[in-house]
């Protein structure tokens, strides 16, 4: 045990024994915290980013960059506050991003390879990690909802296109297909069809949004790094709301009801 | 008496439970049958489907050919056909796509701008994956209202689906062994490294004391208890591997891949196939469906505004087809390999099949009975908002030749015996 940890839990005032059952009991808290917030993470992502997460012929410049990190920061900055705020413990943006990595891929795995027959090539994730622990890291070292908004939301969206570029670039390789150029991920879109989402359905980049280098996602990046700032602020006041405890005052009738008098 | 109830209520328990799975069998086609009979009846009308095969191993192809008629009585409660795009339907990726086409026009793109009124060419090469049974189907899908269906064709896919392999060239000459497996290794590859660094830091904190001392040394106002000097160093450590990290890996991959091309979102646009004048001026005087005998039966004033003498060879609506079983040419025009369930046994019935001389005009009654209707669910004509009826009318002529004519109109369900009696 650290010179740290003793000192903790000596102003804590807590007793070997209570410690010693506090340690056991917070094993069951994160185990249930970790599924609890791995479903809802995932149906928040699936529901809100859906398909741009889901299929790798929707990850476009401009809608996939701006989308994701959006809607990606909802929760993790929900789990920042509360953690920081009763704990101080600059993780739960982290683990946020972790739980749903997790949960996506036993999907993937499960629903739409084993299930669905569809190929992992087809369904790769992206990632929010690299992001979501920028933003733990911005929140330890400024101690301030309102600078790691600022900074950390930015740096939220700035890392998902670099981080996930890296997975994604074979898939953007050109390649000839009846005489039309497609890059790989449009083709394997095509290949492995899916019955219920036909090709105009994809809401991606269709227009002539040029800007640097010909490319459109550092605009999208920009714009996404400037909405995470309010998503950030608006979701860590969620997540102060969903964990305080306010008690309503009993009157008269109802103490003498409930035969508290 | 409890024992009793807890049995009890297992019985139940298991009897609901062995109901309901014995309820849930496999969805595995069909599912056309649960569109609205105005959908498939005045919209696409598919003719000369054809399958190349109905038995493929995995990686072998199959090609469907069809054409397809835009219905010139639209629905109103259906989108325009503005934006279209030619799929199949099968179940799943069962079948992979290789090549598709409209009228020629390769067609992985979205089309825009088909025509009410006018006739398309279809063409879907497939290739065989998961082995397996599936029903076949040509389709199209319509922004705004879904897929339209054609009529659909048992194939047996035999083999492995470990055999099953797409093999592709980048223009810039990377090879790509399989479609199916490109790129996946280093996807997971990445996302393991930012899982590990991530677990890492998760567990630099929960390895300590977590949350009621935490909460408890906060409470105190010991915060400084909580996060050390060396937790900050971590932290900016942490701050500085994920730019790093993210941006090399960037740079990195993009100096492995130079030329990468964005998502492709053009649409395609051909023209219709060549008009085909309809031969006859068709009125429907009448038309009813007749409930309990399933059976169709249209009275129709019919004008022959072309220069051959025409026989009434075929109705064909929502993948049913009612031949003549008296018109040979209509019989030749039967695919000795098209779905034999889609063939009304009892044919067309026509009134009077005599031919139809140029210029002629004639009322016409046909009767198309078949327990179709009822098994493609086209019977639900009676909760349609829109009770009206759609088909093709395919007339041939005395070499043979075959023409095409719209036909359609309100029609009435009856739940009594032959309201509309065929002329004897």
């Amino acid at each position: 045990m650290s010179p740290n940890t003793r000192e903790v839990l000596a102003v804590s005032g807590l007793s070997p024994e209570a410690a010693k059952l506090s340690r056991i009991w917070e094993w069951f808290v994160v185990a249930a915290v970790a599924l609890l917030f791995m479903g809802a993470i995932h149906l928040h992502v699936m529901l809100s980013v859906g398909d741009w997460d889901m299929f790798v012929d929707w990850k476009d410049r401009q809608f996939w960059v701006l989308v994701t990190p959006v809607s990606m920061i909802m929760i993790p900055a929900a789990l920042q506050g509360v953690f920081w705020h009763y704990f101080r413990l600059p993780i739960g943006a982290t683990l946020g991003a972790l739980l749903l990595i997790i949960a996506v891929w036993i999907s993937r795995l499960v629903g739409w390879h084993l299930w669905g027959y569809f190929p992992f090539s087809m369904s790769i994730p992206a990632t929010m990690l690299a992001g979501a622990m920028a933003l733990d890291a911005i929140l330890l070292i400024v101690r301030n909802p309102l600078l790691t908004a600022t900074f950390g939301g930015f740096v939220f969206a700035l890392l998902f296109y670099p981080s996930n570029w890296a997975s994604l670039a074979p898939y953007f390789l050109a390649v000839e297909h009846q005489g039309m150029v497609a890059s790989v991920a449009d083709l394997i879109g095509y290949t492995f069809p899916r019955a219920g989402t036909p090709e105009y359905i994809r809401v991606i980049e269709r227009g002539t949004l040029r800007t640097f280098e010909g490319t459109s996602v550092w605009v999208s990046t920009a714009f996404a790094g400037f909405l995470c700032i309010f998503m950030h602020m608006i979701w860590w006041r969620i997540g102060m709301a969903f964990s305080t405890q306010r008690f309503v005052p009993n009157g008269k009738r109802m103490r003498q009801m409930m035969g508290l008098n | 008496m409890r024992k009793w109830l807890s049995a009890g209520m297992a019985v139940i328990e298991c009897f609901v439970g062995i109901t309901l799975l014995g309820a849930s069998a496999t969805a595995l086609a069909h599912g056309e049958r649960a569109q609205e009979p105005y959908l498939r009846t005045r919209t696409t009308h598919w003719y000369d489907v054809t399958w190349s095969t109905d038995k493929v191993a995995v990686n072998e192809a199959i090609t469907v050919t069809a054409k397809f008629r835009l219905f010139g009585d639209w629905p109103q409660a259906v989108d325009l056909p503005e934006t279209v795009f030619v799929s199949n339907a099968t179940p799943g990726p069962v079948f992979i796509r290789v090549e598709s086409f409209l009228n020629g026009v390769p067609a992985r793109q979205s089309f825009r701008d088909l025509e009410i009124g006018r006739d398309y060419e279809y063409k879907m090469v497939m290739k065989g994956r998961i082995p397996g049974r599936y029903h076949v189907h040509p389709m199209i899908a319509i922004k705004g209202s879904g897929p339209l269906v054609g009529p659909g064709k048992w194939v047996e896919i035999t083999g492995s689906a470990a055999d099953f392999s797409f093999p592709v060239t980048a223009i810039s000459g990377e090879k790509i062994d399989n479609l199916e497996t490109w790129g996946v290794a280093d996807a997971i590859q990445w996302h393991i490294i930012w899982a590990v660094i991530a677990v890492l830091w998760v567990l630099w904190w929960i390895r300590r004391p977590l949350l009621i001392p935490r909460y408890l040394v906060l409470k105190k106002d010991r915060e400084d208890l909580l996060t050390t000097n060396t937790d900050l160093i971590m932290g900016i450590v942490l701050l500085a591997v994920c730019m790093v990290l993210a941006f090399w890996s960037y740079f990195h991959v993009n100096a492995k891949y130079p030329r990468t091309v964005p998502l492709q979102a053009g649409m395609m646009y051909t023209p219709p196939l060549p008009l085909q004048q309809s031969p006859v001026n068709v009125r429907v005087t009448q038309a009813q469906y007749d409930v309990p005998g399933r059976s169709m039966r249209v009275a129709m004033d019919i004008t022959n505004t072309s220069d051959k003498t025409l026989r009434i060879g075929e109705f064909a609506t929502a993948s049913i087809r009612f031949v003549n079983n008296n018109l040979p040419a209509a019989l030749a025009n039967i695919h000795p390999d098209f779905p034999r369930d889609l063939l009304a046994r009892n044919g067309l019935q026509l009134s009077d099949d005599a031919p139809l001389a140029p210029g002629e005009t004639r009322q016409i009654r046909f009767d198309a009975t078949d327990a179709a209707w009822e098994i493609e669910r086209l019977t639900s004509f009676l909760t349609d908002v829109d009770s009206k009826f759609g088909g093709l009318l395919f007339l041939f002529d005395q070499s043979g030749g075959r023409h095409i004519a719209e036909i359609g109109g309100p029609i009435i369900p009856v739940f009594r015996a032959n309201q509309l009696a065929l002329a004897q």
